[in-house]
């Protein structure tokens, strides 16, 4: 109960602070047109509040609390005094006497280690360079104002410079620290009373001008301070090696280990690929996918076909042999361009299909919504829902993964007479009203009929001959009684097709989203276009491939870049589902094992680079999509 | 009489079959959609029922034997999984968990919707010089892994972000040590920033939408920023400020990562998300709990989705769709 009291306490105060805070400078900013004086107390005030919170916070000063009250009192006042005189010279006296006044107590307060240790010859040529550059500015500009502002404000910050950057810190006495920071506070005050009384014009633009800035700066500084700035420290940090609180420099030496890591990209056993069934039976399909194009493209008239049939045959090709390719070349590397081919892949094709599914299907949106869902549920809750999929029990006990109890009840299937006589006949049924499908295609002039029907037929056989021959599914024979057992499939931790039982995952999430976005991108397709296609003669298929899919190309191209740098950033699943253990590491997990568990901050700063600029080219393609849009408007 | 002199067709007629077939050929697509969404339910359903199992019928029946667990003696269903990871002994306390979560999510939607809001009317209605130039700086960040801000976010929670500035060699202190590592402020803050490219880039998209006319005859009528943004551009607003809100939500309460990072082993201030996710790191031991605490953390987002799922989906396109 205290908690709960606690947690509400802490969100009222965390939003109530900020709107405060973000509503309260608004305010502050419309007094400006009609309410000069407390506009001009209040600048005053904050103004002070800012510089000496600033020096309290890098702890320069004693006692902060009273000397930062004493100094926004004095800010405040001064505030209000320049707004009460017109006349230049009175201005210009209350903006030094408040500088002596704010100097002399930074001079006064300031801790014994931060007295400056003057040089004459350093300060002077600071100095002189600030005068210069200000006298530059003021030509550059035009020399639209008078020559006295700019000298005044860049003669000041070459004192700043002069005075308290570049001198030792802590070797001065309590004499020259007062001095430094008088003649700094006068100067600067002097340019604050140059400043003449505002008219209402000027009031008024002042109110509408600085809205952008107040607008923009609470975003940009969050930008600023949590990504810009880490990005860039991250590159630094790479640089570096030791422990969290004593890093040293060691130039590239991070990359260079993580080049000869052998853990990163293993490549010493990729002659298996050859006697890899996943790569024959990959080139198979491409074979018979690059046969069905010729065939349907002669009935066309063309070289060769894209359509259901052969693409799908091509797909399934491309995806065995890269599978075959992954399987054999080993590594963290390997893993993760893994990752990106089978789940944009896997996502990107049966998100389109699902799209184009349900854009023709009963119960359309149950049914999206369904496979939506996923997207919904933390990567934590879906990797923890996966495992209980792929819980494997010993070969004894019953199966209660849903994936090993499949794969084992197939196995007894296969080794049962009854059940094999079964399938079998219910898979020739199938088989033959696929072929039967197949046949009328052929005879409708429909090739991207026949074709689909033909790819659908080669695993029915496939499966056909696996339950007559060598049997399918989980089961061993144990040699000396001939009897057969279950054998379930450990789905996390056999390499490396554990990889993609894990990839499984993140297709099962963003399945949804590709479907959405696609599913939107289809039913943009402007009607008139379909119609018109259908009344010159086009078939359904041809609708799809020449129509559709040409429109829907640059969505697709969105959902594959999004689709990269989500898998990019995969970190929950490995995580919770095997730590990267049994040789399923990815770049995401290994940063943050190196960097937080092991606390090698060089290392892991190193892997965070090599992810960043991994997505690099998938930024530059969105900021020219974007300029693209823009553009267009 | 009723007889027909028409000869009895023997066999369905080649038309009559064609159309036959053409029709269970339509119903395929709707016949494999349907597949599909079983394929991808039961997962979820899986889960949601052994959630309610005891653990002896968890290890050794499967959940689609549920119906059986009492007559097998396992014990039939109950709530007990539930009570038993919500209390605080077993499993260091969900429920501490699920408010720490609460926490967590609700500010980190509300700060960075008011401050996107504000960016994203700026950089759609007001002009400045570079203005197309920063917007799109912005919007790039979009694509950068948070893993690349980590270790330096950390480091300025646990020590301050000090800038030391170089050939001077002094260091100016930017953001003081506040201490914040291991606490929920941080956890904020960091949402809070990485939100903000998605949250300009979607509200700025329909800010910008909104007609230019509006905005003219309120600026005639001498209405300034604050009060145009005040009253017209947040009550037009309503649609993409329910998108963002959402989506951050969702965002900020499946968060494991960045909760993970900041809070630390600070077992008070942990999310839900990081103790389910440490109690499925002794697998095996508690799976019972395991299955009750993944349903809870997955429960409350579900809950918003399908109540709110129109405002998620338009969130999910917008930001991909072409034009």
């Amino acid at each position: 109960m205290e908690k709960v009291i606690i947690t509400i306490v802490g969100i009222v105060a965390a939003v109530g602070a900020s709107a405060f805070v973000f509503i309260g400078v608004n305010k502050v900013f419309d007094l400006a047109p009609r309410r000069w004086s407390l506009f001009s107390s209040l600048i005053g005030g904050i103004s002070s509040l800012i510089v000496f919170g600033l020096l309290w916070g890098n702890r320069l000063i004693d006692q902060p609390v009273t000397v930062t009250a004493v100094a926004v009192l004095i800010g405040t006042a001064t505030g209000y005094a320049l707004s009460r005189s017109s006349s230049p010279s009175i201005h210009l006296a209350i903006g030094m006497t408040a500088g002596v006044l704010l100097g002399g107590l930074v001079g006064i307060t300031v801790k014994p280690e931060y007295f400056p240790a003057i040089e004459p010859v350093t300060l002077l040529l600071s100095v002189g360079v600030g005068l210069g550059l200000g006298a530059a500015i003021w030509v550059a500009r035009g020399r639209r104002t008078g020559l006295a502002r700019p000298l005044l404000l860049w003669g000041s910050l070459g004192w700043l410079f002069g005075a308290w950057l570049f001198p030792a810190l802590g070797g001065g006495t309590r004499v020259e620290a007062v001095m430094a920071a008088v003649v700094l506070g006068v100067g600067f005050g002097a340019w604050v009373g140059s400043f003449p009384l505002p008219d209402h014009i000027m009031r008024r633009d002042i109110a509408l001008e600085s809205r952008k800035y107040i607008f923009l700066a609470p975003a940009l500084g969050f930008i600023l301070m949590t990504l810009v700035l880490p990005l860039i420290k991250t590159m630094y940090l790479s640089l570096l090696t030791g422990t969290p609180t004593k890093l040293t420099w060691t130039g590239l030496t991070n990359y260079a280990d993580i080049a000869t890591d052998p853990g990163i990209i293993d490549f010493s056993d990729w002659t298996d690929i050859f006697t890899s069934r996943l790569l024959w039976v990959g080139v198979v399909a491409l074979l018979v996918g690059m046969v069905i194009a010729r065939f349907s493209g002669r009935r066309l008239g063309q070289t060769a076909a894209l359509n259901g049939g052969s693409l799908s045959a091509i797909a399934f090709g491309v995806i065995l042999v890269g599978f075959a390719g992954f399987a054999v070349v080993r590594g963290t590397i390997s893993n993760n361009l893994w990752w990106i081919f089978a789940v944009t892949i896997f996502s990107t094709g049966m998100g389109l299909a699902v799209a184009v599914l349900s854009d023709r299907s009963k119960g359309e949106n149950v049914a999206k919504s369904m496979i939506f869902m996923p997207m919904a549920i933390s990567f934590v809750g879906a990797s923890i829902i996966w495992r209980f999929m792929y819980i494997a029990r010993p070969p004894q006990k019953t199966q209660t993964g849903v994936m090993n109890f499949v794969w084992v009840k197939v196995g007894e299937w296969s080794n049962s007479s009854t059940a094999t006589t079964v399938i079998v006949i219910l898979l020739g049924l199938v088989l033959a009203g696929v072929l039967y499908i197949a046949w009328r295609g052929n005879r409708a002039r429909m090739p991207a009929v026949a074709g689909g029907a033909v790819v659908v037929a080669l695993p029915l056989l496939w499966l056909i001959y696996r339950f007559l021959g060598p049997g399918l599914g989980g089961f061993a024979v144990i040699e000396a009684t001939g009897q057969t057992i279950g054998q379930p499939i450990l789905f996390l931790q056999e390499s490396p097709f554990n990889n993609f039982w894990m990839m499984v995952v993140l297709i099962w999430i963003q399945t949804g989203f590709a479907m959405v976005i696609l599913s939107a991108a289809i039913k943009a397709v402007p009607t008139e276009l379909i119609e018109a296609s259908r009344i010159d003669g086009a078939t359904e298929s041809q609708v799809f491939w020449r129509i559709t899919i040409p429109q829907v190309a640059p969505t697709i191209g969105v959902v594959v870049t999004t689709l990269i740098v989500t898998v990019l950033k995969v970190f929950d699943i490995p995580k919770v589902m095997t730590n990267g253990n049994f040789d399923t590491q990815v770049l995401a997990n290994e940063m943050w094992q190196r960097a937080f568990t092991e606390l090698d901050f060089g290392l892991g700063s190193a892997i965070a680079v090599v992810l960043f600029l991994a997505v690099l080219p998938i930024m530059w393609l969105n900021i020219r999509r974007m300029q693209k849009q823009r553009a267009a408007h | 009489m009723t007889t027909t002199n028409q000869p009895a067709t023997v066999g369905p007629n080649p038309d009559a079959l064609g159309s036959r077939v053409k029709g269970f050929l339509g119903g395929i697509p709707t016949w494999i959609l349907w597949f599909f969404v079983v394929i991808w339910t039961i997962p979820s359903l899986g889960l949601f029922i052994n959630s309610f199992r005891t653990k002896d019928a968890m290890r050794n029946s499967g959940w689609w034997m549920f119906w059986q667990d009492s007559a097998n003696g396992y014990g039939g269903l109950s709530l007990q999984n539930y009570s038993d990871v919500l209390g605080a002994e077993a499993t260091g306390g969900l429920a501490n968990g699920l408010l720490n979560s609460a926490s967590i999510a609700i500010v980190s939607t509300i700060i960075p919707i008011a401050i996107a809001a504000f960016a994203a009317y700026a950089f759609a209605w007001i002009e400045f010089k570079g203005r197309d130039w920063l917007f799109i700086a912005v919007v790039a960040l979009l694509a950068v892994p948070s893993q690349v801000a980590l270790i330096p976010l950390l480091q300025m929670y646990s020590g301050g972000a000090h800038l030391t500035m170089p050939f001077i060699d002094k260091t100016l202190t930017i953001f003081p040590d506040l201490d914040l590592a291991g606490t929920i402020p941080a956890v904020w803050l960091t949402h809070t920033g990485f939100a903000l490219p998605f949250a300009i880039f979607l509200i700025h998209n329909y800010v910008s939408g909104l007609p230019r006319d509006v905005f003219e005859s309120a600026r005639i009528d001498g209405a300034d920023h604050f009060t145009i943004f005040w009253r017209l551009v947040v009550p037009l607003s309503v649609p993409v400020l329910a998108t963002f809100t959402i989506f951050q939500f969702l965002w900020t309460w499946n968060d494991y990562l960045i909760a993970l990072t900041m809070i630390g082993a600070n077992r008070d201030a942990m999310p839900a998300t990081v103790v389910v996710a440490s109690l499925a790191g002794e697998f095996g031991l508690r799976e019972h709990l395991l299955t009750a605490g993944a349903f809870i953390i997955t429960v409350v987002p579900m809950i918003v989705f399908f109540s709110l799922q129109r405002f998620f989906v338009r969130g999910i396109t917008a930001g991909s769709v072409k034009g």
